[in-house]
């Protein structure tokens, strides 16, 4: 009879258990749907103190990759620095080249002028720790809503797109990743204007799918975001051509995307203190989402 | 009760120091030491009912420092320790060789729940060709890591005074409880 009724007590523990976890799931997928999810304070507690622990690894890990990589870059140095002594002055001849053509256009002037007009204020943040599991592409920053960061910000380096602000804490955000699976951009190809939807693969490389067929897409272009989404500005790079499929009887074709950023080399990242249209839109039926940077401390601080 | 804290306090700890690994290491090149750590516990855990919330916990603060759902690692590490109890209990694995091929096997089919789940959850886009690309390699990493992560939780355990843990043998034939 005792037997019987430990067993059932630890039966209902771990049916309780079980269902709890899946409801935390559904929760957690309707507050996605609605654009991200501001942790309350006692689970956002867990990210607050992995941001520090994950800091004082890092530095270690990263004297000894340092060390290595010194040692392994004297091996062809002298070599390499002859090889690259000849590309410095070839693309110093092909930069004086390209500046002249783009003053002669005026595009340089026109440039200048977008980037004045799309300026959003930004925010840097250290990378402080990336996910465990190779099937999320998500990394842990040292910014979070003290500092003004929100559910729904892009983030960015100085090489193009990062990501998204997915979670937030007090002193820490979750931002997932380009390349995580979960991800879908409307991008443009520069050159032509073509346009396609850049999807996460979980692998370093990015799909650029739903592409017309007959769309002028060639290796080597450039993908940016073409802002139509209403969750990322428009402009930012995303990456490049690396591979095109054959369109074959299709009405679509696909290519692959080589990421404009190094994620395995990234260290610091910008986030944008202002979201889209589309993520301001989800967060205005939730009750309690203030305006980003309202309230919140000085961005920087 | 002080045993399991250890282990939820050492586990929590180990998964952010493997966070910040990751910045420099691929991630499908380290193990995944919430999954081996649940399935120590498994090994080693008399009480279920303690087990499985230990388990719950590991895989929510997994998830918090991950991309995935929240809830979706600690369901899957409920899963895990309730596999790893009963392996323990019909296999012989106390040897490191047998614990090395079950957790090859269970990281196989966690990762495959994982993309199961995200398409389930309309998440992500199931299990692509590169996740059954990798998923070998990762499984071999974490197998290779799995002996030591499961002394370790045994040593821990033990060094706490538990009289909740410790070694599960496997159940004889004819035998009700041979724990």
């Amino acid at each position: 009879m005792g037997e019987t009724r430990r067993r059932f007590s630890t039966f209902l523990v771990v049916a309780g258990i079980v269902a709890a976890t899946v409801v935390v799931m559904v929760l957690d997928r309707r507050a996605s749907l609605d654009g991200g999810r501001d942790l309350p304070a006692w689970v956002g507690a867990v990210m607050d103190v992995a941001a520090p622990v994950q800091k004082a690894v890092a530095v270690p890990i990263e004297a000894i990759r340092d060390a290595f990589s010194r040692y392994v870059a004297l091996v062809d140095t002298k070599t390499e620095n002859e090889q690259l002594k000849a590309q410095v002055y070839a693309l110093e001849e092909a930069n004086l080249q390209l500046r002249e053509a783009l003053v002669a256009s005026g595009r340089l002037q026109r440039i200048a002028e977008m980037r004045e007009r799309y300026e959003i204020p930004m925010l840097p943040a250290e990378l402080v720790g990336v996910d465990g599991s190779p099937w999320f592409r998500s990394v842990l920053v040292d910014r979070g809503r003290v500092h003004g960061i929100r559910s729904g910000m892009p983030v960015i380096s100085e090489q193009g797109l990062v990501g998204l602000v997915t979670a937030t804490s007090s002193r820490t955000a979750k931002a997932t990743v380009v390349l995580d699976r979960q991800t879908a951009i409307d991008g443009v190809v520069q050159r032509s204007r073509a346009r396609g939807i850049v999807r996460g693969k979980g692998a370093s490389e990015l799909g650029f799918e739903f592409v017309a067929r007959g769309s002028d897409v060639q290796v080597g272009d450039q993908v940016l975001t073409s802002g139509l989404d209403g969750v990322y500005p428009k402009g930012l790079q995303i990456g490049t051509i690396r591979e095109m499929s054959a369109p074959g009887a299709r009405l679509l074709q696909e290519a692959t995307i080589e990421p404009s950023v190094d994620f395995g080399r990234l260290e610091q990242v910008f986030i944008m203190l202002r979201r889209g249209p589309t993520m301001d839109l989800l967060y205005s039926t939730r009750v309690g989402d203030e305006e980003p940077g309202a309230g919140a401390g000085e961005p920087g601080s | 009760m002080r045993p399991a804290a250890a282990v939820l306090l050492v586990g929590a700890v180990l998964l952010m120091v493997q966070g910040a690994i990751n910045a420099f290491v691929p991630p499908h090149w380290t193990p995944h030491i919430g999954l081996l750590v649940v399935v120590g516990v498994g090994l080693h855990w008399r009480n279920a009912a303690a087990g499985v919330l230990l388990a719950a916990l590991l895989g929510f603060v997994a998830d918090l420092l991950s991309g995935s759902l929240l809830g979706e690692q600690a369901l899957l590490g409920v899963v895990a320790f309730a596999a790893a109890r009963l392996g323990s209990q019909h296999l012989n694995l106390r040897a490191a060789l047998p614990q090395m091929v079950f957790v090859f096997g269970l990281v196989c089919a966690h990762s495959l729940c994982i993309g199961l789940l995200d398409s389930f959850f309309g998440v992500r886009a199931g299990i692509g060709s590169w996740m059954l690309r990798i998923l070998p390699l990762y499984a071999a990493v974490n197998a290779v890591f799995a002996p030591i992560v499961i002394r370790g939780v045994g040593a821990l355990a033990a060094a706490f005074g538990s009289e909740e843990a410790g070694r599960r043998s496997v159940r004889l034939p004819g035998a009700r409880r041979a724990t």
